[in-house]
């Protein structure tokens, strides 16, 4: 579904100059070690802790860092360390952690601009690497959820595992995903969290009974009750064929440049009269990487009886030097011999706009099945990966149905 | 000597308990409300920081208007003149809204910022009713004036539900027309009377929306802003709130005419004077 990984791009422009003016250490007089090496962080919330990990390093003299949630890991835009105080730049520049050390540990604050004010989280952080930290058999599946709000009620799916680095998970919605939850468990309580540097999301639960109860923090004061049943594999959810609707009177229509700067448009010949999967997709969506191998794999059994893929790829930067190299990356890592085309940047409003004919585009990836006259047949939103089992399983049968039901059409 | 077991002890001793639990609880809710102050410190440092250097700081405020049938930016004689800008043009078709000029068309997703030369673009409001806010580089302009804290004015509250949580069209703080959703209400104690407020749930950045106070007191006549001051509600892990009036915040309407004013919320008014949080402090605008 859709990775609300996003909004990135966008941020740039309100790159701060924030200056250090907090960070005068009492403790100059000490000569702190270096902050290199692993640290269990943590953000401080107004309802509870949400736990991420930092690795830095100084390589040549120079000081680079990830931020982690569990084993995934992105890389900190820059890194300065002075004397015993840090600056981590995320998000692409638009967020920063400013820390300083107190004995062994990192003390500070997460910053990012609002419209309406700082967003400012307290920071902290000690050396060393998060245990990991299973969960009970009891918590693992596929739970369905109700948030309430203000008298409100709205569906969520939880999909809670254990990954190498302990429990893990993510939250769906009717339009979208959060990205990928990990965190810790204990007894019948967990806390999971999702930090990218924009996005501060954290589910804490308690399994009493067969019911979970708990809290989903958004930011430093958003709090969301929730309570959720398990799955009895019941849609809980709308369908992901009914998230997206296209106008199906004409062709579906787009033209976008490939990695070479070509155009590539739906008119052209090597798409007459075959069935096409449109991907729409984005090298920062992890669901994507997740789709990828389903698509080649797709290609290679059903391209010789006129099956074509065109992958749309909405980017970070918008500048085509930058995200044609990440393209060609997604393209080497995977083996993607189909076309894949530089279509934007990574916002679904952007998105829906460079394709008209959609409406309600709100998943990042999309898949689009056209006919052999080039109308769209089918509109899968968002994929279930490997890690969801007998889901993707399900998803893949349903994909090479479909395909092969139209490869059948003349 | 030896101590015996008498019949009272246990009466007494569940007394004692009881009395420890009470004192323990009262003084844990000190601590939590003493422990505002020092965060209260450094969230106006935090947000002095931000008013001073953020693209989207009010002190760096332009101009502002709804797109209706499209804006002109750029030369003299543009319905917004802009420094070495060329001509642009800012229409809003379907809820989208678009910059064009120079041969180029760019969208203005809403709330985020756009660059344009020296100066950054902002798109908010409902579709159809887009309005356009430019920023320069922050003006210098007065830092805001607060009182001195007072723990006095510092509360820990129960929210009491709304009976009928409808949604209200309403202007935020920054004077973007937000869908609210009435939250509930928050009683405390003034001046020895019972004063009752108004809480409303305003969507803000990245999925997270905060619940607000729009009040009135007798200080907006003179020391603080007339329309009145927002106060956001923080969440205790009891499920109770911290009503800090210490944290009271002008609309930024305050800080520059730019910014259209919130009209106050019926009836939010509390009926003393609160002298705690974000005072006046006139700018002379040019």
């Amino acid at each position: 579904m859709r990775c609300k990984k996003a909004w990135i791009a966008g941020r740039r422009s309100q790159r701060l100059a924030l200056g250090l003016p907090l960070l005068t250490s009492y403790f100059s007089f000490l000569t702190p070690p270096p902050p290199a090496g692993p640290w269990r962080a943590v953000l401080d919330l107004a309802g509870g802790s949400l736990p991420f990990a930092l690795e830095l390093e100084q390589a040549k003299g120079r000081w680079r860092g990830r931020l982690c949630n569990g084993d995934r890991c992105q890389s900190l835009s820059a890194v300065r360390v002075v004397r015993d105080s840090v600056v981590l730049e995320m998000a692409d520049y638009a967020a920063m952690i400013e820390a300083v050390a107190r004995g062994d540990s990192l003390v500070g604050a997460y910053r990012n601009v609002g419209n309406r004010g700082p967003r400012v989280i307290p920071f902290r952080a000690a050396p060393g690497r998060w245990p990991a930290k299973p969960g009970s058999a009891r918590l693992l599946g596929r739970w369905d959820a109700t948030f309430f709000q203000d008298g409100r009620s709205s569906p969520r799916v939880f999909e809670l595992r254990n990954g190498p680095a302990g429990l893990e998970g993510t939250i769906l919605s009717n339009s979208g995903d959060y990205g990928h939850f990990w965190g810790q468990a204990k007894a019948d309580s967990f806390a999971l969290a999702h930090f990218d540097g924009s996005f501060v999301y954290l589910l804490t639960g308690r399994l009493t009974g067969d019911t979970l109860r708990g809290v989903f923090h958004a930011g430093l004061r958003s709090q969301t009750a929730w309570k959720a049943v398990r799955s009895t594999g019941k849609a809980h959810l709308k369908p992901p064929t009914e998230v997206t609707r296209a106008d199906t009177t004409r062709p579906f229509q787009f033209a976008f440049p490939d990695l070479e700067g070509r155009m590539v448009s739906g008119r052209d010949p090597r798409f007459r009269d075959k069935v096409v999967l449109v991907d729409v997709f984005g090298t920062w969506c992890p669901t994507c990487h997740d789709a990828a191998p389903t698509l080649v794999r797709l290609w290679r059994k059903y391209h010789s009886r006129g099956l074509e893929i065109v992958g749309l790829a909405f980017e970070v930067t918008g500048d085509s030097g930058i995200d044609g190299r990440q393209v060609r990356r997604y393209r080497d890592k995977f083996g993607i011999q189909f076309p894949l085309l530089l279509a934007g940047i990574n916002d679904t409003e952007l998105a829906a706009e460079a394709l008209p004919q959609l409406e309600g585009f709100t998943a990042f990836p999309t898949t689009i099945f056209l006919g052999r006259d080039g109308r769209v047949r089918r509109i899968h939103a968002g994929f279930y990966g490997p890690a969801t089992g007998e889901q993707h399983a399900q998803l893949v049968q349903q994909f090479e149905r479909k395909i092969e039901e139209l490869l059948r059409e003349q | 000597m030896r101590s015996e077991k008498r019949p009272g002890d246990k009466v007494r001793g569940r007394w004692l308990t009881l009395c420890l639990v009470l004192l323990t609880s009262y003084f844990s809710l000190l601590t939590a409300l003493a422990a505002q102050a020092p965060a209260v410190a450094q969230e106006r440092a935090a947000y002095l920081a931000w008013l001073s250097s953020a693209a989207v700081s009010p002190y760096a405020a332009v101009a502002r208007a709804p797109i209706g049938s499209g804006i002109r930016l750029g030369p003299p004689g543009a319905d917004i003149p802009l420094d070495s800008i060329p001509a642009q043009h800012v229409t809003e078709r379907d809820g989208r809204v678009t910059l064009e000029g120079g041969g180029r068309a760019r969208p203005l997703t809403r709330g985020r910022a756009v660059r344009l030369g020296g100066y950054t673009l902002v798109t908010s409001g409902p579709p159809g009713r887009a309005t356009l806010s430019v920023f320069g580089r922050p003006a210098a302009k007065r830092p805001p004036a607060y009182y001195p804290y007072d723990s006095a004015f510092a509360f820990t509250v129960r929210l009491e539900p709304a009976a009928q949580p409808r949604k209200v069209l309403l202007l935020a703080l920054d004077g973007t027309e937000v869908e609210a959703t009435e939250a509930g209400t928050v009683a405390f104690a003034v001046e020895g009377k019972t004063a009752r407020l108004l809480v409303r749930r305003i969507p803000g950045d990245e999925d997270e929306s905060d619940l607000e106070v729009y009040f009135q007191d007798a200080t907006n006549k003179k020391e603080t802003y007339p329309a009145g001051r927002f106060l956001t509600l923080l969440p205790l892990p009891n499920g109770r709130y911290v009503l800090d009036f210490n944290r009271a915040r002008n609309p930024f309407c305050a800080y520059s005419s730019v910014y259209p004013c919130p009209a106050p919320w019926r009836g939010n008014a509390v009926p003393s004077a609160v002298r705690a949080g974000e005072q006046y402090a006139k700018q002379s605008e040019k």
